[in-house]
């Protein structure tokens, strides 16, 4: 019967997939509304926390190119890569932010044409920096009415439904990755859609690499959207994927390439992905421990140590009766909390992704030409901070380099440096994705004070913080933390003060052949 | 250039070359965590050649047993073809009783030229007798033709007095000879069962699930510490080591030309430098990957007897024992979820020192560092809490019985009261949750994702066939093959097993390779198999 079941719904299955099987290759998807998300004028901004009443938070949505690209290193080399880039939120990721967007600034299409290697090329560069003044669009690249959908009756102008014109896509797309990959930045209870495009690596056209995003770290991941290609789906050059997750538990976490990692990664897929806490939703004045006992009395978002192995922000053992700080604006994140910690420790003011790496420029060359690579020899040579050596990790604004297709590219478009107001405290999202070794980063001046490690708060089952001092943290491929630089003591640190974050693994402070770069940045008391 | 161009044939002809990868690794087989039993364990150390899945022999060093041991845990009547052979990388896990006496006798039959050797238990207060005293402990003596011989045993003897895991290893050279592969593990279970474990042998009800025998219980123990929340499901056991094949290459030549030399000649001995290190095999339990997923005790390795190739069910506590062996620190990254530090090295982490403190104060991390000689007990689980989508693919308007199961959320909103339902451990407020944004097959629409068009779509060999947890989800989702015809998800069909595959390997991505070649090295599939599907890990 089972049997005789099967082969009939196969049959019905056969008759479905043609169905199916006309859709376009390139779309992207952002839904104004969803059956978590039912009301579309409420999901563009995030809603305060006040009691575990469904699941609150709105959407985010965002579209990346996977394809290739060109860098500079700190000596000037300029560096083949397989890399992602973005497809939407262009003008953010070119300021340094987040490329993530809320549904209303996603499902724009963009008011004029976007040229090959915009925005660098349609930028006007203040004096200065070279941050770029003029170019403002944040929507999704591509995308256009739909007009067969509206001559067919099925929907209404303007009918953004995720369909893309796919000139500009690759237009803008291709040679246009960045390392780090483009920022992701969510809330807790957000819905997130990510839209992965495959552009295709046109450098290396013997290639017909698929690419994947995994998200490093997240918990009960789901294989289908986990990114590994042995164990899930990857996409085609010519298509796009979107990964869907409601966004785990508040943390520091980490994206990149699955496909053939030591090559993937190595030759620069890799991202970063933050998680915003409820807490930074709970209204000012707010009791963060009566808070957190709010988020308690939902299975979802409750951590019952005698109950679950796996949670790490069980009620705080001492009640501070911190209540949520002014500076934590709903949705503007001018400050925040780390985690949903209930006493109001894991607080910053400002916030900065770090991302630790290594390019072996002899790997990055045999990338670029069409010879046998090698893993076992691997040896890097650049040593990366939001893909820059110093001194490029000082530089402000975003790092342009020239590409084979002779047009400019924002290709690192992350600073390192650490901008701290005169008494106030940073939070450094550490992670690192190098694929060869350990990496050491040092603080000379302020102490670290380790607040989490893999994406989760250090508190024991009892509600004891186990926060530590420290001047240097460890971190392999894969693994990251979170360190808050505490600079309220403006006699140790006053204003116009700088101080450096750099590696005590001293070969590691050169460029390639110049002896003096590598993984070392400043930090600097404003 | 052969390495080399496995990895572009690879990345680049994937949907070719992955049935043919996969033939070699297609049988179901699982771990646990295999070993001999006893209070005495007579070992010797020996050279043989391991196997390496690029075709490679190495040549090695590793204990084994000198004569038959006293049991083995799991037992043959579990795990058939349970052996211990007198070489072996790694080295017999011994399996001993909190608070018991143990006895290590240690007899040298590596050849002449290499020397003593000895072992060291970290964590144990270990009194050394017989053969000679050495720079860290009693050494043995070379004693190539083991009946001459006899007096040269060396015995190592201290009480397992705590629970945990840890690691041993040669404390004779150990840059040469633990990169030889003279390492094992010692497992120490505790005696009594905490309040709330489940003791060995009572095999909790919920390993039923209707159309299933009963899964037979595995563990060695009922808690990997004196400690109720350190209960667990299932156990698994990863020594990751690393070697250069230019040390192993040299070592043979130089035992080969000073065979038979007698040890008192001033040339009977090895001159081999261990650096530079250019590690290019990277190993769990002694294996690369894909030979770390084929069966424990598997014939065609029979000098590494252990594998790597964890399976469990939703919302299983699963122990993992992870040692770092050989001389560099690897990133373990576990997918799926956070694994909770329970202890190091036998010394559980908890938040106080106060007598009866239960709360655990280790660290949840996603990425276990192996550091050389460490161990850790930690726990890990997959449940699927909180993706916002039904992964069993429930469709309560669906005409198939299974499709429209009932969850009744407990205290901590899983559905564990029918303990032989298929969906035992499903969260239940994703119950009936649709993920598609349309209806497809025999599951709901009005889910937030739009599948993209299979055809544009390359499918991994791991891949269950669907979104969908479990064949029963599968098949109703996008029929028998799985979602591409051909499929191409053959280590993990969809009609048969279905589960949700994740990779667990080192985190330095070049250590997932063989000698260069891609796949390979630390590397392994976890899967979270459906109760639909009968998880044997009798080999």
């Amino acid at each position: 019967m089972k049997k005789l079941y099967q082969a009939v719904l196969f049959v019905l299955l056969c008759c479905l997939t043609p169905l199916v099987a006309n859709a376009q290759s390139f779309r992207v998807q952002c839904p104004t509304s969803t059956i978590t998300h039912p009301n579309a004028a409420n999901n563009n901004s995030e809603p305060a926390y006040t009691a575990p009443t469904n699941v609150n938070g709105a959407i985010k949505c965002q579209q990346i190119s996977g394809g290739d690209g060109y860098s500079t290193m700190g000596d000037g080399t300029q560096t083949y890569m397989f890399s992602f880039g973005p497809l939407s939120g262009l003008s953010k990721i070119a300021n340094g932010q987040p490329g993530t967007d809320f549904p209303s600034e996603f499902n724009v299409p963009s008011p004029s044409a976007l040229l090959p290697g915009a925005p660098a090329t349609m930028a006007t560069p203040s004096s200065g920096t070279s941050v770029p003044i003029g170019f403002g669009y944040n929507g999704a690249v591509g995308l256009t009415a739909d007009l067969d959908a509206i001559a067919d009756g099925k929907c209404v102008a303007p009918c953004l439904d995720g369909h893309v014109d796919p000139r500009p896509i690759i237009d803008v797309g291709v040679l246009n990755g960045n390392i780090p990959a483009p920022l992701f930045a969510i809330d807790e209870d957000d819905e997130f859609f990510l839209t992965l495009t495959n552009v295709g690596m046109i450098m290396r056209p013997d290639l017909f690499e698929q690419h994947t995003v995994h998200f490093h770290g997240y918990p009960n991941a789901s294989t289908f959207y986990d990114g590994v290609p042995d164990a899930s789906v990857a996409i085609n050059i010519g298509g796009s994927f979107t990964y869907y997750y409601l966004a785990p538990d508040a943390g520091t976490y980490f994206w990149h390439c699955h496909i053939t990692p030591p090559e993937h990664l190595q030759m620069g897929m890799v991202g970063q992905i933050y998680v915003r806490p409820r807490q930074d939703r709970v209204a000012l004045g707010g009791d963060l421990y009566a808070s957190l006992q709010q988020q308690e009395l939902d299975n979802r978002t409750k951590c019952d140590s005698t109950q679950d192995i796996l949670c790490s922000n069980p009620l705080p053992a001492i009640n501070t009766a911190a209540t949520a700080a002014s500076t934590v604006v709903n949705g503007g994140h001018s400050g925040g909390y780390a985690y949903n910690d209930g006493d109001g420790s894991t607080y910053y003011d400002v916030e900065y992704p770090i991302q630790i790496h290594g390019f072996d420029p002899s790997f990055h060359f045999v990338g670029m030409t069409f010879n046998p690579e090698q893993f076992a020899d691997m040896k890097d040579k650049y040593f990366l901070l939001n893909g820059r050596s110093y001194p490029d990790t000082v530089t402000t604004g975003p790092l342009a380099t020239q590409s084979a297709d002779g047009k400019m590219h924002f290709s690192q478009p992350l600073p390192s440096i650490i901008n701290i107001p005169a008494g106030k405290k940073a939070l450094l999202r550490i992670s690192d994705l190098d694929v060869t070794e350990y990496q050491t980063l040092a603080s000379l001046g302020i102490p670290m004070t380790v607040i989490g490690y893999n994406a989760k708060l250090l508190r024991d089952q009892a509600g004891n913080n186990l926060y530590y001092n420290t001047n240097s943290i460890t971190l392999a491929g894969g693994e990251s933390l979170d360190v808050i630089l505490d600079a309220t003591d403006t006699t140790r640190y006053p204003s116009g003060s700088v101080f450096y974050l750099y590696t005590p693994n001293l070969d590691h402070l050169s460029n390639d052949a110049e002896n003096f770069g590598g993984l070392m940045t400043e930090v600097r008391i404003n | 250039m052969r390495t080399m161009k496995m990895n572009t044939t690879f990345s680049k002809s994937r949907l070719l070359l992955v049935p043919v990868l996969v033939m070699l690794f297609a049988a179901t087989v699982y771990a646990s965590a295999p070993g001999i039993t006893g209070t005495t364990f007579n070992l010797t150390a020996r050279d043989a050649f391991i196997s390496q899945p690029d075709g490679a022999s190495v040549y090695s060093w590793g204990y084994g047993c000198s004569s038959a041991p006293s049991g083995f845990n799991p037992p043959a009547t579990l795990m058939p073809g349970a052996t211990c052979p007198t070489m072996q990388v790694p080295g017999p896990t011994l399996i001993v009783m909190e608070g018991q006496t143990v006895t290590v006798n240690l007899t040298n039959n590596l050849p002449t030229s290499a020397g003593n050797t000895s072992i060291l238990f970290p964590g144990f207060n270990v009194t050394a007798t017989g053969g000679v005293v050495g720079l860290l402990t009693h050494e043995a003596l070379p004693c190539p033709t083991p009946t001459a011989c006899t007096t040269n045993t060396v015995s190592y003897t201290f009480v397992a007095s705590s629970p945990g895991t840890r690691a041993y290893y040669s404390g004779t050279q150990g840059d040469l000879q633990v990169e030889m592969g003279l390492y094992g593990a010692i497992i120490v279970v505790p005696t009594a069962v905490p309040t709330g474990c489940t003791a060995v042998g009572s095999i909790p009800a919920h390993y039923v699930a209707p159309g299933n025998s009963a899964e037979a219980d595995y563990r060695l123990a009922a808690s990997a510490y004196d400690n109720p929340r350190s209960c667990y499901d299932r156990e698994y056991l990863f020594q990751f080591s690393e070697m250069d094949p230019g040390i192993h290459k040299n070592a043979l030549a130089q035992v080969t030309a000073r065979t038979g030399c007698a040890a008192t000649s001033p040339t009977c001995h090895l001159d081999v430098p261990t650096e530079p290190y250019h590690p290019a095999y990277f190993m769990i339990n002694g294996r690369s990957m894909p030979d770390d997923m084929d069966p424990n005790y598997a014939r065609e390795y029979p000098h590494q007897p252990y594998n790597g190739n964890p399976h469990m069910h939703p919302g299983e506590q699963v122990l993992l024992r992870i040692i770092g062996q050989g001389r560099w620190q690897h990133p373990f990254h576990e997918h799926g979820n956070h694994v909770r530090i329970l202890g190091r090295d036998g010394n559980l982490i908890l938040s106080s020192t106060t007598a009866g403190e239960v709360n655990l104060a280790g660290p949840l991390l996603f990425t276990t560092t192996t550091t050389p000689g460490l161990a850790m007990d930690g726990i890990f689980y997959w449940t699927g809490k909180g993706l916002n989508w039904d992964p069993y693919g429930h469709n309560p308007a669906s005409s198939d019985s299974t499709a429209k199961l009932p969850c009744t959320p407990d205290a901590n909103g899983y559905n564990t009261a029918a303990t032989t339902a298929l969906n035992y451990y499903e969260w239940c407020q994703d119950h009936n949750k649709p993920l598609e944004a349309a209806p497809f097959g025999d599951v709901a629409g009005g889910g937030p994702a739009t599948l993209p068009d299979p055809n544009i779509l390359a499918n991994g060999a791991w891949f269950g066939g669907s979104p969908y947890l479990g064949p029963n989800a599968t098949v109703r989702a996008v029929g028998p093959t799985g979602t591409t015809p051909p499929s191409g998800t053959i280590a993990n069909s969809p009609t048969g097993e279905a589960g949700f595959a994740f990779m667990w390997h080192s985190h330095n991505e070049r250590e997932i390779t063989t000698n260069n070649i891609f796949p390979g090295g630390m590397l392994m599939m976890m899967l979270v198999d459906s109760r639909e599907f009968q998880i044997d890990e009798s080999n």
